[in-house]
């Protein structure tokens, strides 16, 4: 073809080709290269069709015919260059697909719950389609509400300093040791508006203190769910119902519950209550020590002084309340050999007993 | 407490036909659980779990009582033929009042008997107690386990004058039996002679007029003690016997008379003792009043009809007396039940004859409307699942550290917060006697076990109280504390290996949503902590679902720009400036994405990459417009010392 048709800028351009078309390494590079000569506008091939438009008449049919050619010419090149970067494009990713899948993949991170607070959070589930929420009180408590509030007499053992932390700046203050004084913070709170309210029913989940020497089956430190309904005409049969129900909500339908008498000083009745034995349904084996059952917590229906301290009118009201021990339940239901498992938080006991959910 | 199946069926014979699996659960199934079965030279043994307010079943026959009134049964005769009583040997006075409403006694001489029988030493083996072979020792034992009331035998040769029950006087003294000397508070109830105590009442005799081989004649003391006297004089002096251990628990003023009878019997009969005489100060004390029980009470407490014309007989069984009124049931107890007060105490009982097992099952009616779940649990529960799917294991530690400990953290956290208000008086340990003030110190322990056991990477936290000492108490604040330490990836061909660096923390506190990110500590080398109370994570979403907000659907700009800036340049001094001149809302985001730090580049430098992204509500934009924007933030960069890295 005949250059010298041309400006020399449009030369300059031409001359340039090959080697820029050769420079572009990659796909993106060729598509701006091929932008830059052919595109529709600003680039070099619509300059040409400019300069076509604004030559004499005599000119245009040479000058058309050279244009056409130089820019068939680009195309081409750019349509060779472009199917092979595509091939190559297609055998690098082959390549990034050649991988073993069966090679170790980046794990993501994997933490856990504790198994107490999963089991307390599961107990809380339970409960709620009987309409308890979650109540809780500070473990640093006072011995009116840990005590004097539960019609636990003055000269009661575990008001001792063998069985009960007390604090050295205040006499009065103690680690609780149990979750019932919740029971006496809530019922002294709701005491004013009870009657509007309907009644009270909750549980307190919480950590509580007893001074024992840690040991395998000994802690200063565990865990309680309390739960307590105050109502009108409440009797031991609401109590066995709603245990019966928690127990096979959390054990499986085939849980059984039994329950005993037994004494605590803030409920009258009272009820040790068994649950059959989860593992062996029953039969007998080691963790219930082949009789069958395991004693899970104790209840009863809450003693009218009790009701009395806080405010509420027990010939009006009447309730039940339960204690369940979480280390106990969940050392029996996973079989855990030493209570100072939970404690000693080693991530591989965690991991194994706590899960995600 | 321990029972021989064997004794049991002397007092009870229906038990002798019964398995020993039966009697267990029935024992169950009465509220003493049995906790051990055991064989002893060739005898069964039970261990029965009592509870506390039942002092009257802590023997053979208090046991066999409420067994008896459970089946039907009928207890055999009390084998003893009571002992005709004659004027005093000796003047006893009672001067404690309704501590001390009766006080029998006997004087015997002691002969040369046969000594403790084998039947006898036997069950003081079973029991776990060695026979003396001595009358009055063996036989107080064996009666104490077989009837359950306490007895004592003084030297009467001894005591001087009288006996006197009384309460002790500020300074006096007395040795006990086990050889301690007491100092006495006038709140401990003593039996004095005219010499002065000789014994703690209920409690312990006094070492100076104690039984030995040599005594010819003995006193003997069947007496009722008051039982919070007996335990606070036992707690006092740390002295807890089996007979404060019974006392404590309340005894049958009843068997005072009849303990007498029982004890002088033995003597007679196993040492060939002469009795002298037998004699009783002061009376049983009146029966407490009648407790009224009603049906519809019967009816509350269990949801199905129980008449009063079931109930009576079953109180009766128990030793109630029972009058049916209209107006109810009016139960007097029996001497030996101290732990009936009221109505339900009695409804409880009848309850227990028919058993727990014939309550019927019933789910409450739901009363007034149920309560949200409160939010504070709900955050609590969130945020333990949110960091266990991070990757960080909960953990649940002691409440309480050493002093040493604690103050090494409050002093690096900069809190003043004084340990006194925060100290057990009577801790485990001193290691155990502070209670924390922070988490930090629990979880640094907890990640170097965990490293010590050979993990490569621990991620742990806790959500638990901290106290914080004021002048009313101990103010607790729960907080969530987050360690992490060791070696992140190299365990996989694309993660390569890095430690743990605190800006990893960082990054974890603001995806939980930390508006002013806490202190990072350096809890150790390459142990990073950090700590807040839950309260500054602020208050989850009170709606379902927020209020609309209108975002763009416009193209976004992204613009890099590598800054060289000095190795000490805040870097949020140096973003905040350049913020300021970019069009805010258009701006949607402006981080530095790389570090780059090299000895190429010039001396105290480092190179950050900025990376601008800008977005509008309204339009496309245009690069001409986001180049200039781009340009003012280097300018404002450039003057806090930065330079365009070429
Ligand atoms: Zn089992």
């Amino acid at each position: 073809m005949d250059m010298s048709l041309l400006p020399p800028e449009l030369c300059e351009a031409e001359r340039g080709f090959p080697a820029a078309l050769q420079a572009c390494g990659d796909l993106d590079a060729l598509m701006r290269l091929k932008g830059a000569f052919i595109g529709r506008e600003g680039s070099h091939a619509a300059r040409m069709m400019e300069l076509l438009k604004a030559a004499p008449k005599e000119q245009k049919r040479e000058l058309g015919a050279a244009i056409n050619a130089l820019k068939g010419q680009w195309e081409e090149s750019i349509r060779i260059r472009q199917a092979e970067l595509e091939d190559a494009k297609r055998k690098q990713g082959a390549l990034a697909q050649a991988w073993d899948p069966e090679l170790p993949p980046p794990a993501p991170a994997k933490g856990a719950m504790h198994p107490l607070n999963r089991l307390m959070d599961r107990m809380v589930e339970v409960f709620r389609p009987l309409g308890y929420h979650v109540e809780e009180g500070p473990e640093v408590e006072t011995e009116a509400h840990n005590f004097d509030g539960l019609n636990i007499p003055a000269d009661h053992p575990a008001r001792g300093s063998a069985d009960t932390f007390y604090l050295k700046e205040h006499a009065e203050l103690l680690l609780r040791t149990h979750t019932s004084p919740v029971q006496v913070r809530v019922m002294q709170r709701l005491a004013p508006t009870l009657e509007e309210k309907g009644g009270i029913r909750f549980l307190a989940p919480g950590r509580v203190y007893r001074k024992d020497e840690i040991d395998p089956t000994h802690s200063p430190m565990f865990h309680q769910v309390e739960g307590l309904l105050v109502g009108k005409g409440i009797g031991m049969h609401h109590l066995k119902g709603t245990l019966n129900y928690a127990m096979k909500a959390l054990f499986g339908p085939k849980a059984e519950v039994r329950f005993r008498p037994s004494y605590f000083p803030f409920t009258e009745p009272s009820c040790e209550v068994d649950v059959r034995c989860p593992l062996c349904g029953g039969d007998g084996c080691r963790v219930c020590k082949g009789s069958g059952w395991v004693e899970l917590l104790g209840a009863g229906l809450v003693h009218p002084n009790v009701l009395r301290f806080s405010g509420i009118d027990p010939e009006v009201w009447s309730g039940f309340a339960f204690g369940i021990g979480v280390e106990r339940t969940a050392m029996m239901v996973s079989q855990t050999p030493d209570l100072r498992l939970f404690f000693e938080n080693d991530t591989r006991f965690l991991a194994a007993m706590g899960g995600l959910d | 407490m321990l029972i021989e199946i064997k004794a049991l069926a002397q007092e009870l014979p229906a038990v002798a036909g019964m398995q020993v699996n039966e009697l267990c659960e029935l024992s169950a199934a009465l509220g003493f659980p049995v906790d051990g079965v055991s064989q002893e030279d060739g005898e069964t043994i039970i261990e029965v779990d009592v509870t506390a307010n039942r002092g009257d079943v802590l023997s053979h026959r208090g046991f066999a009582r409420d067994l008896a009134a459970r089946i039907g049964g009928k207890l055999a005769p009390l084998a003893c033929p009571t002992l005709e009583e004659g004027a005093p040997l000796m003047p006893i006075h009672l001067r404690a009042g309704a501590a001390c409403p009766i006080y029998s006694t006997a004087v015997l001489d002691l002969g040369e008997g046969p000594g403790t029988p084998e039947a006898a030493r036997r069950f003081l083996a079973s029991m776990g107690s060695n026979a003396k072979g001595f009358a009055p020792v063996d036989g107080s034992n064996e009666l104490l386990f077989r009837y359950g009331h306490p007895t004592h035998a003084f030297d009467a040769d001894r005591l001087k004058g009288c006996l006197i029950v009384r309460w002790a006087e500020e300074g006096e003294t007395l040795v006990t039996l086990d050889g301690v000397e007491r100092k006495l508070s006038p709140k401990d109830l003593l039996i004095a002679d005219e010499s002065g105590p000789v014994a703690l009442a209920g409690v312990m005799g006094g070492d100076s007029t104690k039984v030995t081989p040599e005594t010819k004649r003995v006193l003997l003391e069947s007496a009722w003690f008051d039982a919070r006297s007996v335990r606070a004089t036992a707690h006092r002096h740390g002295l807890h016997s089996d007979a404060s251990y019974r006392f404590g628990r309340g005894a049958d003023p009843a068997m005072a008379r009849t303990g007498r009878d029982l004890l002088a019997r033995r003597l007679m009969d196993w040492g060939g003792a002469v009795l002298h005489g037998a004699w009783t100060a002061g009376e049983v004390p009146a029966a407490p009043a009648a407790i009224r029980l009603t049906e519809a009470t019967l009816h509350r407490l269990t949801g199905s009809p129980i008449s009063l014309g079931e109930a009576q007989p079953l109180l009766e069984r128990l030793g109630f007396q029972v009058v049916r009124s209209a107006d109810g049931l009016h139960a007097q107890p029996p001497t030996w039940r101290h732990d009936m007060e009221i109505e339900v105490d009695l409804a409880e009982e009848v309850l227990r004859m028919r058993g727990y097992d014939t309550i019927p099952m019933a789910l409450p009616p739901l009363e007034g409307h149920p309560e949200p779940l409160s939010a504070n649990y709900v955050q609590r529960k969130n945020l333990a699942l949110r960091l266990a799917h991070l990757g960080f294991h909960q953990t649940v530690t002691l409440g309480f550290v050493s002093p040493e400990l604690d103050a090494e953290f409050m002093s690096a956290l900069g809190v003043d917060n004084p340990q006194g208000g925060r100290t057990l008086v009577n801790p485990l340990g001193v290691e155990y006697s502070v209670m924390r003030g922070s988490l930090l110190p629990s979880l640094r322990a907890t990640a170097e076990y965990n490293l010590r056991q050979g993990a490569r990477e621990v991620r742990l936290f806790e959500i638990s109280p901290t106290y914080f000492s004021t002048p009313e108490g101990p103010q607790e604040t729960l907080k969530l504390a987050i360690v992490w330490t060791g070696t992140l990836g190299g365990e996989s061909y694309l993660s390569p290996a890095r430690p743990v660096r605190s800006a990893d923390l960082v990054g974890v506190a603001r995806d939980l949503g930390l508006t002013v990110l806490p202190k990072v500590h350096e809890l150790g080398e390459g142990v990073f902590g950090i700590e807040f109370p839950l309260g500054e994570l602020g208050r989850p979403q009170e709606r379902i679902i927020p209020a609309f907000q209108a975002f763009s659907r416009f193209p976004v700009m992204e613009r890099d720009l590598s800054l060289l800036v000095a190795m000490d340049q805040s870097y949020a001094a140096l973003r905040e400036a350049m913020v300021q001149v970019l069009p805010q809302g258009t701006l949607q985001s402006l981080d530095c994405v790389d570090v780059f730090r090299h000895k190429n580049l010039p001396q105290g430098k480092q190179a950050w990459l900025m990376r601008f992204r800008f977005q509008h509500m309204e339009r496309t934009l245009t690069g001409a417009e986001v180049d200039g924007w781009v340009a003012s933030a280097l300018k404002v960069a450039q003057g806090l010392g930065a330079e365009l890295r070429g």
